[in-house]
């Protein structure tokens, strides 16, 4: 990873040009589009986005787009396989001499997180194993956001969604642990992966620094706090996403060449009641009574990831 | 029967307000249907809720092109290019607006095809809600009110009842009650008129000729035209930036979701307030507490 070194220390080194332009009718305070926002001020405008149907739907409303480069609008599953034939097309233009070298794009694939930890998951898979090159921006808010914040493979556990709310019978809501897209995307050894966060753009603007030099897979997690979905006030996004950082719950890490390298580690990890207290989706852990095994399960779920690396 | 339609933004508890409504009528022994509309829009954008009540089952469906009662939530909407909240409204249409400016001024000013009711609820909302813009049961209780059919305590049992299936705590939906009753006092009933419908013929069947998708798929090819559309009239509050106290940090520049902050030249923040929909980050980040909340609503209009 030497070779490949962080540039930027502060936000005034962050590349002024926004290739994403306001006027959008995503949510006010919207996470994932903070994280899109920073990604693309690295990426620039010479970027063709293979965008799976999700919140990001709403990016481009018709006859509008906000972007400065292209965007291609796909099926819940099947933004890879665009990005696929995007790639081959660009590839064999260049190759026959019926476009420029200097005129390739970089493919990025724009998915949320029930595209890429469902349905989008197996031409993902395969995509990986033919290692093509392209890069996946996962807007990670824990549910199917855009139709009313129903379950996916990756709400977290003792979270309440549209389809697994909080009742007599499952109190806990979710029951079953958040899929671990990191771990799947790194059993096939792509080229690089990076979990990222709209609350840290210097980290997230480095990652992308070093990823859009390389060729290959590359996966990029973003924690994509949702003022709607997890219910709370749109002017705490950040605070919300620090506090997934400080607590442990949301790790910073990279995998590139075989190893796996955390960015940011919390010194002493914040009790995971305090980020999860802030937000509608948990407060049946709280209220009426507090579910204290639930609870304890999460902060145990956490420490034992963290005691890994420990 | 008579249809009530509801204009507000989404987070100010609108589709709330039309649900409340319909299970108080109801309670009170009439037939109701209650049904929110809104596009791919979020929170900060036009949401509309339509209630039909009737002593008869009612059988009508759709959204209510011709309402017998107008409630407005936000007076901002009138001024906005969509929804038309007045879309149907006549000289026979009782229109409600949530603003304290008197009724003649906001004929006036709104051009109103009748002399509206007018009340504030953003004070009567932050006094017993601790939130200016959440309007649920106060709008709710305003449209029980005017009807006139509706007995308070109907009212208040299906605030009781809705709220409480939206998991709020018993001391919310407490103050929620009280706030439905103060605005069911202060204002009176009116003589609703139901208006005469009649029925739109169906227009003869477009046949659309196919064509290749180069021809047909919406292509955009302008780069960044978003920028057109306008989401300042989203914000319920402003954020201002005191710029002899500002450091230039440009955090909030960093954190802003819309790319709404610009760097200046000078190295100083500027917001956009065409786009800015009010989401606030930028002042709950600041560093030295530098960006002020100004409310949009305050003064009514």
């Amino acid at each position: 990873m030497s070779a490949i070194t962080s540039n930027y220390k502060k936000i005034k080194d962050l590349n002024p040009h926004e290739s994403l332009s306001a006027g959008t009718s995503l949510c006010a305070g919207c996470g994932g589009l903070e994280g899109l926002r920073l990604a693309l001020k690295e990426l620039g405008d010479d970027v063709i986005i293979c965008n799976a149907a999700g919140c990001m739907t709403l990016l481009s409303v018709y006859p509008f787009t906000p972007l400065r480069g292209s965007w291609l609008y796909t099926t819940m599953g099947g933004p890879v396989p665009a990005a696929q034939g995007v790639r081959d097309a660009l590839d064999i233009r260049i190759q026959q001499g019926d476009m420029p070298e200097s005129e390739n794009l970089q493919v990025m694939v724009l998915a949320g997180d029930g595209s890429s930890n469902d349905m989008g998951m197996g031409p993902t898979s395969s995509a990986i194993h033919r290692k093509l090159d392209f890069i996946y921006f996962c807007y990670d808010n824990e549910a199917y956001g855009n139709t009313g914040f129903q379950l996916s493979a990756a709400s977290p556990f003792g979270g309440a969604t549209q389809t697994a709310p909080s009742t007599g019978l499952h109190p806990a809501g979710a029951e079953l642990p958040k899929k671990d897209l990191f771990e799947i995307w790194r059993a096939q050894n792509p080229t690089y992966i990076a979990t990222v966060s709209p609350r840290e753009p210097i980290d997230l603007a480095n990652k992308f620094a070093k990823a859009k030099l390389m060729k290959g897979p590359r996966l990029f997690i973003c924690l994509s706090p949702c003022p709607t979905g997890w219910g709370f006030d749109p002017k705490e996004t950040h605070l919300i996403a620090k506090l997934a950082r400080d607590t442990g719950i949301f790790p910073l890490k990279e995998f590139f060449e075989g190893k796996v390298m955390h960015n940011k580690v919390p010194r002493k990890r914040v009790p995971v009641e305090r980020y999860l207290e802030r937000q509608k989706r948990f407060q049946h852990l709280f209220i009426p009574v507090r579910q204290e095994e639930t609870l304890a399960q999460i902060q145990s779920r956490v420490d034992a990831y963290w005691s890994q690396y420990e | 029967m008579l249809r009530i339609r509801m204009h507000g933004r989404g987070g100010q508890g609108i589709k709330t307000a039309g649900q409340i409504l319909g299970s108080a009528a109801f309670l009170a022994g009439f037939q109701a249907q209650d049904f929110p509309l809104y596009g791919a829009e979020r929170r900060g954008a036009p949401v509309t809720s339509f209630t039909r009540v009737s002593p008869e089952p009612v059988l009508e469906r759709g959204p209510i092109g011709i309402p017998d009662l107008l409630l407005i939530a936000d007076a901002t909407l009138l001024e906005s290019v969509r929804p038309v909240p007045l879309n149907g409204a006549d000289e026979s249409t009782t229109i409600f607006i949530n603003s304290s400016l008197a009724p003649e001024t906001l004929q006036q000013y709104y051009q109103l095809p009748s002399l509206p009711v007018g009340l504030n609820l953003i004070p009567l909302c932050r006094h017993y809600l601790k939130k200016a813009n959440l309007y649920s049961s106060a709008l709710a209780s305003v449209g029980a009110r005017l009807m006139g059919s509706i007995d308070m305590g109907f009212l208040l049992e299906a605030v009781e009842i809705e709220l409480e299936q939206q998991g709020l705590a018993e001391k919310q939906i407490e103050h929620n009650k009280e706030l439905a009753q103060k605005v069911f006092e202060s204002l009176t009933s009116v003589n609703l008129q139901e208006r005469e419908r009649t029925v739109i013929k169906a227009g003869s069947l477009a046949l659309l000729e196919p064509r290749l998708a180069a021809d047909s798929a919406p292509i955009i090819l302008a780069a960044g035209n978003m920028a057109l559309r306008k989401t300042g009239n989203w914000r319920v509050d402003r954020p201002e930036i005191d710029y002899k106290r500002c450091n230039q940090c440009l955090i909030c520049y960093a954190r802003c979701p819309e790319g709404a902050i610009s760097v200046q030249e000078s190295g100083s923040p500027e917001i956009d307030y065409e786009h800015c929909k009010g989401c606030m980050i930028c002042a709950e980040e600041c560093p030295g507490n530098v960006i002020q909340t100004v409310s949009e609503t305050e003064d009514g209009s």
